[in-house]
């Protein structure tokens, strides 16, 4: 099959799931979440075959219609964008075991919607990966936020609406007044849209352009939660925990910071970046989001709350990558995509099993905790070392190489950030674990009898758990599929 | 007012010239002032003094609003008709020097029958006039019936 | 045949309309109004492909050659304009027969056929006309049907539509004031020119003409100025820019829904593309935004309108009037394109036109189903409708973000082109203003959403069903329609971007 086929296959999969998913039914249940299983199983192979052209430099592209004349919705694969694919493909496998698992504990209402959006989200994720502009990438930028609206606000409560108006209302603010002002500004100067090695606004405007440019950009991509745009990420925790998975500790804030990431290397181009110093100032509003957030992270009670901050911190690792803009920050917040999100999902996984099995939400409930669900517990423990960033699991790796990344760009507070980040993250995860193995639990007798969450819950989060653990020994794949983008920064 | 004897008679007499006197505008338009517009209005002006003179009822029983609200479409009707015929004839519409017609050709009627151009105005004035009598006809109704109801 | 095609598509629903009202008898009368309708559509495209193919057409009317006859011209922007007006005139008459049946009284409907084929008529007539004066009384057939159709709003014995009647009027004062001010344009270019035709009448304006013993181009004149001031005055009365929108919320409002989505879709901008005829083929691009500031003041009016309308547009309950301001704010789109006076700004400002049309269109016949079923347009009595009509409520949601201008939908398109041609000219604040009334848009159309899908019903509407499949399939046709046209533009935006080339090439 031709790279082009295997694109537009890698497109068509998740949508004709969804179309299926419909015409499925609630009554057909079963048959519903195979045809899910099987198009989510599908598209990670499809876009594995992918894989090995990347890797030896091949860049399998595809053109699917010209939608205003000059600018056309076009695919090119890329190392980033591949790491992005698969990590967003796999993932999705493992959240629709949980999913179902999940839906089906809680007797939850609107099933076939809920499956229908997460297929056309996955959509989204994976026409975004594979963008060959920024144009298409805009696109699916905004798809997503549409089709992910239901997903939050599934519930149709009261909170529900008003979680859903904080999501929808942040990110389409940031996304118009910014990034659209963004892309068609870039349009306006450079001509194209197009994602090239080495940028393409080299010597088109001047540094007080471009330094705007850059901050409607970030600023714009209000996925990347970089504050003061973070609100919607703790206001979309009012949505079910396979959403907040999925969605919001992979798929969603992913295209955030991976957009960053695009714009950093293919747009600005990392020697630009370098030489000018514009990016300079968005690296502390970045060094400053992961301080602050891990430390109001530390304030929540509430486990998906404390998990979503923790997330608005561990993104602007990477955004920080980028805008140190050499090759130790860029490999490193790019592996930093592939960790985080596997770390981050085994804690939310673990959070949702907690809620479906013993109806908690609030740590300080969940002392004892381990005692009932050891494996779950256990299960936390992992993914919360994968995301402190301690050999031996993968978040180590990219955390290491952005502190060489820091250190390499002389921004030494910067190096001070991540090294106290690290500390705080210690601070308010750990403490969970303890207390759910060592401490007596709230309510009950002293040693109870064991009630994991049921088993479509389980196996998934323990998947999570050992993959992180696992992608500390593939990492240097990793590295080596990035190496060519760190290589265009010509150091 | 059918009590005024004096307006009753005077109505009676002059009603049927003022209604010859819109036919006479109505064909020599081209000959001096009128046309279309100025018979229709005229013809109208008849039937409202019959109206005012003898009642609404009897004017509605003279010149029924139904007929009259066909009447404001057949106008049209032979208007755009006209213009479609000369399309028929060959030219373009409303091209009146297309409506020739080939038979009566070089008998006695051909001279004192309109053809071509003086066809189409004739025609297309009557369409005219037909519509605009009847609207005028039936604004008088509407106004007129609204009074009464009062 | 062929040759005769551009009359045609004018003389047929012409003579339609007497017809229906000879006829009378309902169903004839609708069948026949459906067939004139589809075939006018049919006759619009084909035009549409000979002129794409072989360039501007004319035709003369009465075999009078150009300038003492009337002459019908059609140029890439007429064809443009008179296939989505047709396209659109026959959809919504698909749509018709329930709305109406529950909108407007029995005995009147041969009346409401008759009336929309007559504004068909006109408006189709504007854009095919290349004489000034046929253009202004084209105008006067579709704004008199247009009062007309209204004022069917109106049903005896039902209290609150009597505001029909009084919408109705208020339009016909409004509008006969800007139609005045038109043909008071017109005499004066005439008098100044001697011709009525455009293309001569462009002609003649750059002649030379001695004034007072000073040799000067006769549209240097004062005459001439005051003329275009009047026609422009005029014309945007007619196109409801701002502040002389004050006659359309009400009529939107009032009006049988069917007449609304019609003259939503299709009166405003065909007014709008009387204007353009003004600016670019008769006093030319120069004259208009160089020697006048008509590209200053379109714009500041454009914009004050966008961020007012669509302001007034969120507070309001009844969600027709709120999708009446949006209309406002989105005429404001096209006159800004339009005062940009570039290639990209009048692109975006034609395909705005087509896109807007849909858009509103199929928004428009959405609040038709809705009203069917719930007899009112009020937000409050929309709570909780998402579960009970989900399609007709979809169909809303999807027009809604073509307003809002989300990518994959059709206002995305326009928003981009104006945003394109505002950056290039670096007027960002403009660029910023248009992002934000995106916002606004947001507002408006979230409000809707979170009633109709958070909410509970109210207990009047609990045993309401979906709308039927013969109103919903035309509503789908309109909304798939925006979808469509913003993934492949090659017909919307190709199109307007070929007719926005020939407007600046040949403008004087």
């Amino acid at each position: 099959m031709n790279p082009e086929t295997t694109i537009k296959l890698a497109l068509a999969l998740p949508l004709a799931t969804a179309a299926t998913t419909v015409f499925l039914g609630e009554r057909q249940r079963n048959l519903r979440e195979s045809f899910t299983l099987f198009g989510a199983v599908a598209l990670f192979l499809v876009i594995a075959m992918l894989a090995p052209a990347v890797t030896s430099g091949a860049r399998p592209a595809a053109t699917l219609l010209e939608m205003i004349p000059g600018l056309a919705i076009a695919f090119e694969v890329e190392p980033l964008g591949m790491l992005f694919a698969m990590v967003a493909s796999g993932l999705w496998i493992v959240t629709t075991c949980y999913s179902i698992g999940y839906m089906r504990a809680h007797h939850e209402n609107h099933q076939t919607r809920f499956f229908v959006c997460f297929a056309v989200a996955i959509f989204a994720a994976v026409g975004a990966a594979m963008a060959a502009n920024m144009f298409t990438l805009f696109v699916f930028y905004e798809v997503l936020t549409l089709s992910t609206y239901p997903l939050v606000t599934h519930h149709g409560t009261e909170a529900a609406r008003k979680g859903g108006r904080t999501y929808l209302g942040i990110l389409l603010f940031t996304s118009v007044a910014f990034l659209l002002l963004a892309v068609v500004w870039t349009w306006t100067i450079a001509g194209t849209l197009d994602f090239r090695p080495g940028g393409i606004l080299a010597g088109k405007a001047d540094n007080t352009v471009l330094c705007a440019l850059l901050g409607l950009y970030v600023f714009g991509t209000g996925k990347a939660a970089l504050m003061p745009f973070h609100r919607w990420l703790p206001a979309a925790m009012v949505a079910p925990t396979p959403v907040s998975a999925l969605l919001h500790a992979v798929a969603v804030v992913k295209v955030g910071v991976f957009t960053v990431m695009k714009v950093a290397v293919y747009i600005f181009g990392i020697d630009l970046l370098r030489t000018t110093g514009i990016s300079v100032w968005l690296m502390y509003v970045a060094g400053a989001t992961i301080l602050l957030a891990s430390l109001v992270a530390l304030t929540k009670d509430n486990l998906k709350a404390r998990l979503a901050y923790s997330t608005i911190s561990q993104l602007s690792y990477i955004v920080l990558g980028a805008m140190l803009a050499n090759s130790w920050g860029v490999i490193g917040g790019s592996m930093h995509i592939a960790m985080h999100a596997v770390g981050k999902i085994t804690l939310f996984f673990c959070a949702g099993a907690i809620y479906v099995t013993a109806h908690k939400t609030e740590i300080s409930d969940m002392r004892g905790i381990g005692r009932t669900m050891p494996l779950t517990t256990f299960a936390f423990l992992l993914g919360s070392l994968s995301v402190i960033g301690l050999p031996p699991f993968g978040g180590s790796w990219s955390k290491w190489y952005l502190a060489l990344g820091a250190a390499e760009a002389y921004q030494w507070p910067l190096v001070a950030v991540l090294m106290i980040s690290s500390l705080l993250n210690i601070a308010y995860l750990i403490p969970i674990v303890v207390r759910g193995f060592f401490f007596a639990p709230v309510d009950g007798p002293e040693k109870p009898k064991i009630k994991e969450a049921p088993m479509l819950c389980v196996v998934p989060l323990c998947v999570t758990a050992v993959g992180g653990l696992a992608l500390f020994f593939f990492a240097g794949r990793i590295y080596e599929l990035l190496t060519p983008i760190a290589q265009l920064s010509g150091n | 007012m059918k009590q005024h004897s004096i307006l009753r008679v005077v109505a009676k007499l002059l009603i049927p010239f003022i209604l010859l006197f819109a036919l006479y505008v109505q064909f020599h338009g081209d000959y001096g002032p009128g046309g279309g517009f100025q018979a229709g209005v005229i013809f109208a002006a008849g039937i409202v003094l019959y109206g005012l003179v003898f009642g609404l009822q009897a004017a509605r029983n003279v010149a029924p609003p139904i007929v009259m609200e066909r009447l404001i479409a057949l106008g049209v009707l032979i208007y755009a008709g006209t213009g479609v015929a000369a399309m028929f004839c060959g030219g373009n519409f409303l091209d009146y020097s297309a409506l020739e017609y080939s038979f009566l050709q070089g008998s006695l009627l051909e001279r004192h029958l309109p053809h071509g151009q003086h066809l189409g105005i004739l025609l297309v004035e009557l369409g005219v006039g037909i519509t605009v009598a009847a609207v005028m006809i039936l604004i008088f109704f509407s106004f007129a019936g609204r009074e009464r109801s009062r | 045949m062929e040759h005769h095609l551009p009359v045609l598509l004018i003389i047929t629903p012409l003579v339609a309309a007497p017809l229906c009202v000879l006829v009378r008898q309902r169903l004839a009368v609708f069948g026949l109004s459906l067939t004139v309708c589809w075939a006018t559509f049919a006759m619009a495209i084909m035009l549409l492909v000979r002129v794409l193919d072989s360039g501007e057409i004319t035709y003369q009317l009465g075999g009078w050659s150009a300038p003492w006859g009337i002459e019908y011209r059609i140029d890439t922007l007429s064809a443009f304009v008179m296939l989505f007006v047709s396209g659109i005139g026959a959809i919504v008459l698909t749509f018709a027969p329930h709305s109406i049946a529950r909108e407007i009284r029995e005995d009147q409907h041969y009346l409401f056929f008759a009336e929309y084929l007559l504004c068909l008529t006109g408006l189709l007539g504007i854009a095919i006309t290349g004489d000034l004066f046929n253009l202004f009384v084209f105008l006067e057939i579709s704004s008199l049907s247009a009062y007309a159709l209204i004022s069917l709003g109106a049903r005896e014995g039902v209290q609150q539509t009597r505001r029909a009647l009084i919408a109705a009027f208020h339009y016909l004062v409004m509008g006969t004031i800007g139609a005045t001010f038109i043909l008071i344009g017109i005499g004066l270019l005439y008098m100044m020119t001697g011709t009525l035709n455009m293309a001569d009448m462009a002609e003649r304006l750059r002649a030379e003409v001695q004034i007072n013993r000073k040799l000067m181009d006769v549209n240097e004149t004062r005459t001439v100025l005051v003329a275009f001031a009047f026609l422009s005055v005029g014309i945007s009365l007619k196109m409801a820019l701002f502040p002389l929108h004050m006659w359309l919320p009400n009529a939107y409002t009032y009006a049988p829904s069917v007449v609304t989505a019609f003259l939503a879709a299709t009166a405003t901008k065909v007014s709008v593309y009387v204007l353009l005829r003004l600016i670019f083929t008769i006093v030319g691009a120069s004259f208009a935004f160089e020697k006048l500031p008509l590209d200053t003041e379109l714009m500041v009016l454009s914009l004050i309108g966008i961020v007012v309308a669509s302001t007034t547009a969120i507070f309001q309950t009844n969600i027709k009037r709120m999708l009446a301001y949006s209309s406002v704010a989105q005429i404001g789109y096209i006159a800004l394109g339009i005062s940009f006076a570039s290639l990209d700004g009048l692109t975006g400002a034609i395909v705005h036109l087509f896109n807007h049309a849909l858009i509103k269109g199929g928004l428009f016949l959405a609040m038709g189903c809705l009203v069917l079923r719930l007899g009112s347009a009020e937000l409050d009595d929309l709570r909780g409708i998402g579960r009970r009509m989900p399609w007709t409520m979809f169909a809303w949601v999807v027009g809604g973000l073509g307003l809002i201008g989300v990518p994959v939908t059709a206002g995305f398109i326009s928003k981009w082109y104006l945003i394109s041609a505002a950056l290039e000219r670096g007027w960002w604040p403009v660029a910023l203003l248009v992002l934000l009334s995106s916002l606004l848009a947001l507002v408006y159309v979230w409000r809707v959403v979170e009633a109709a899908y958070f909410q509970d019903s109210p207990e009047q509407h609990a045993e309401v069903t979906e709308a039927p499949a013969a109103m919903l399939i035309p509503t789908y046709v309109l909304i798939g329609a925006t979808v469509f046209f913003g993934l492949w533009t090659s017909l919307s935006a190709g199109v307007a971007q070929q007719a926005a080339q020939l407007l600046l090439e040949v403008t004087p």
